[in-house]
């Protein structure tokens, strides 16, 4: 396992590399909020009807009904990360988010459980309430009464009384209608997919709305929270880079890349290259006459170089160097995750003998 | 090919960091945004209002033999007398391929579809009905209308690599620039739909030479259609140039500054356009291995 993210890791390109630096550190500061959260978590299984009249989420986390207005921001912050940075999909804007303050209303336990039955019992009542024709708002009534109806039954059925406000029951059919457009458009996978996003996030969003952080940004003052995360959707809202789930939708390319640089085809004269990756291409530098010319030194060319009074040095000749101000901004498109050539000195077509050894 | 481009706009190439060539989700919408006005969007999304944008513009479009818009046009329609023998009738807003019923030969009264099953007239006629009615336009249970085309033959260089179905070319440009173009050919397993969802292929090509450089399969690279057997690397699109003129002129005709043109080849009128894209999907990058950000920058945009 460890050999295979090695490997994963030696093939990643730079444009693979810098993002996942940024996930990896954006997912571990979600952690800690996460863990925050859980650990400010009193009881699990605690039934709001054992509360004696207090609210759920005072009860286990201490945050006060009136204070819940104020996480808002904070789940909305996280929604829109998870769109914008990450890319992952889930059912409707911000849905996650109010599935989230749902959460924190009937409890850490108790609220995936109610969902998921009442979504359950919307999967399996919905063909037949589709087959009614109804408008969407006759569709969602239906749906509401029957979200209330299990409520009722589980109430009954676990002999307590689970105070469930009304909001988390509209939340509730809100998610049994999209789940269900979602999967006539895209069929089951997808579907189950996104709703498998939606639920991962929405419980994140629960515990870091918990978290100390949170808490304690609600407890300083007020203006803060809504302040302080308005700010940060303004600057997140404004990032127009790839998505995390790009990253990895796009990475083909930039390795196909690498893999074709790898294996430029090497020029006529040059049967190996010596360079690892890259081909040499110096001799052809050499051929194509714009490189410097050796000065003061004895070319032979032929035999005939070699009679005592044949042999001449070469002449100086001043370098034509033409500027090309265009060169440097030249792109290099295709040259992405290519390094550029090292600057070598350029293979004459030579011998340079300085002393009588050298002959 | 892309070098020239990058030196005939020397001044926007300097903004590109070739760590980032890939145009995402977020920067295409933000493009989108700033370029699409939501009356020209919306315009492209109705098939027949774009259909008349781009006849006024002059652009070569696929024929029409009606449009039915409303219960009094229906009731005068009659299909044995106003049908010719091929035909497709297309919900206006609809998506994906929703609700198009294709006609390839006539028999007396009858119709045949591609796959042979006969069309009566009333069953004509009651498609027409649940078009109009908005049967296939998505939420919006309001009326559509339903648009009658004679059937595209495809050209036959093009029809011969592919064993079903009409192949089209997407090419994706902003303003009068064309940046970047597949050519999306149905195989025996996407049912004759050139749609890449159904595992049709997607075919990069060259913006110059109109070759097709690399072909996918759900990104698994191929060199030969599977089902033909017919080379796909080094084809040559027919009439590419005329393909480029089409798609650099939509996008303005209809309104939109950053739009996805779909283009067929029709046997006699050569390249017809069949819609155009407010929305051009972002995958064509990973079909062309190339990037489009990299491209619109050369086309003088600064992302600012």
């Amino acid at each position: 396992m460890i050999a295979r993210i090695g490997q994963v890791w030696e093939r990643a390109t730079p444009q693979v590399k810098r993002p996942f630096y940024v996930g990896i550190t954006v997912g571990f500061v979600l952690a800690v909020l996460v863990g925050l959260g859980v650990a400010n978590t009193s009881s699990y299984f605690v039934l709001p009807s054992s509360l004696e009249g207090v609210a759920t989420s005072q009860a286990i986390w201490g945050l006060k009904p009136s204070k819940l207005l104020m996480v808002l921001p904070l789940g909305a912050f996280l929604v829109v990360l998870a769109r914008s940075f990450v890319g992952l999909k889930a059912f409707g804007l911000f849905t996650p988010m109010l599935i989230a303050v749902a959460f924190l209303q009937i409890g850490p336990v108790m609220g995936p459980l109610v969902l998921c039955s009442s979504v359950l019992v919307g999967m399996i009542v919905t063909p037949s309430l589709l087959k009614l024709r109804m408008t969407r708002v006759g569709f969602l009534g239906v749906l509401i009464s029957l979200i209330v109806l299990v409520l009722v039954a589980m109430q009954l059925i676990f002999d307590i009384k689970l105070q469930v406000d009304a909001f988390p029951v509209i939340v509730c059919a809100l998610c049994v209608e999209r789940w269900w457009k979602q999967w006539g458009k895209d069929g089951a996978k997808p579907a189950a997919k996104m709703a498998l996003n939606t639920f991962v996030l929405a419980v994140v969003i629960e515990f870091v709305m918990v978290s100390d952080f949170a808490l304690a940004l609600i407890e300083w003052s007020p203006l803060l929270m809504p302040a302080f995360t308005a700010v940060a959707i303004g600057v997140l809202g404004r990032y127009r880079g790839l998505r995390l789930s790009e990253i990895h939708r796009f990475a083909p390319i930039w390795l196909e890349r690498r893999r074709q640089a790898k294996f430029v085809e090497l020029p006529d004269t040059v049967s190996e290259d010596r360079r690892t990756g890259q081909p040499d291409t110096r001799r052809e530098i050499a051929a194509s006459g714009c490189v410097p010319q050796l000065a003061g030194v004895w070319a032979i060319n032929s035999n005939a170089d070699l009679k005592p009074d044949g042999l001449q040095p070469l002449p100086w000749v001043k370098p034509t160097l033409t500027p090309n101000r265009e060169a440097q901004f030249a792109p290099r498109i295709g040259a992405s995750g290519i390094r550029p050539a090292p600057a070598r000195s350029p293979i004459y077509n030579s011998w340079i003998i300085c002393t009588v050894e050298d002959v | 090919m892309f070098m020239n481009f990058g030196k005939m706009f020397g001044a926007s190439a300097r903004a590109l960091n070739p760590m980032d060539e890939i145009l995402g989700i977020n920067l295409r919408n933000a493009l989108i945004q700033r370029y699409n006005p939501r009356s020209a969007i919306e315009r492209a999304r109705d098939k027949v209002a774009a259909k008349v944008a781009l006849e006024a513009a002059g652009i070569a479009c696929t024929g029409t033999v009606a449009v039915i818009d409303s219960h009094q046009k229906l009731a005068d329609f009659k299909p044995a007398r106003d049908m010719p023998d091929a035909w497709a009738i297309k919900p206006a807003r609809g998506s994906q391929g929703d609700g198009i019923l294709l006609a390839v030969r006539r028999d007396g009264n009858t119709w045949y579809k591609g796959s042979g099953a006969p069309l009566t007239e009333e069953a004509v006629m009651h498609h027409i009905q649940k078009v109009v009615d908005g049967g296939f336009s998505g939420d919006s249970a309001a009326e559509d209308a339903a648009l009658i085309e004679p059937l595209i033959i495809a050209d036959p260089a093009l029809a011969n690599i592919v064993p079903e179905g009409l192949p089209d070319l997407r090419v994706i440009s902003l303003h009068y620039t064309p940046l970047m173009a597949m050519v999306r050919l149905p195989t025996l397993e996407s049912d004759g739909k050139a749609n890449l969802h159904q595992r049709a292929i997607g075919a990069g090509i060259d913006m110059e030479t109109g070759k097709i450089t690399r072909a996918v399969v759900k990104g698994t690279p191929i060199t030969h259609h599977p089902d033909t057997g017919a080379a796909l690397i080094g084809f040559e699109i027919p009439g590419w140039k005329r393909v480029l003129e089409l798609a650099s002129r939509c996008g303005p005709a209809v309104g939109l500054g950053y739009c996805g043109a779909d283009i067929v080849l029709d046997v006699n009128d050569g390249p017809l356009v069949i819609e155009v894209n407010a929305h051009p999907g972002i995958e064509i990058q990973n079909i062309n291995q190339e990037g489009l950000k990299a491209r619109i920058a050369a086309a003088g945009e600064d992302f600012r």
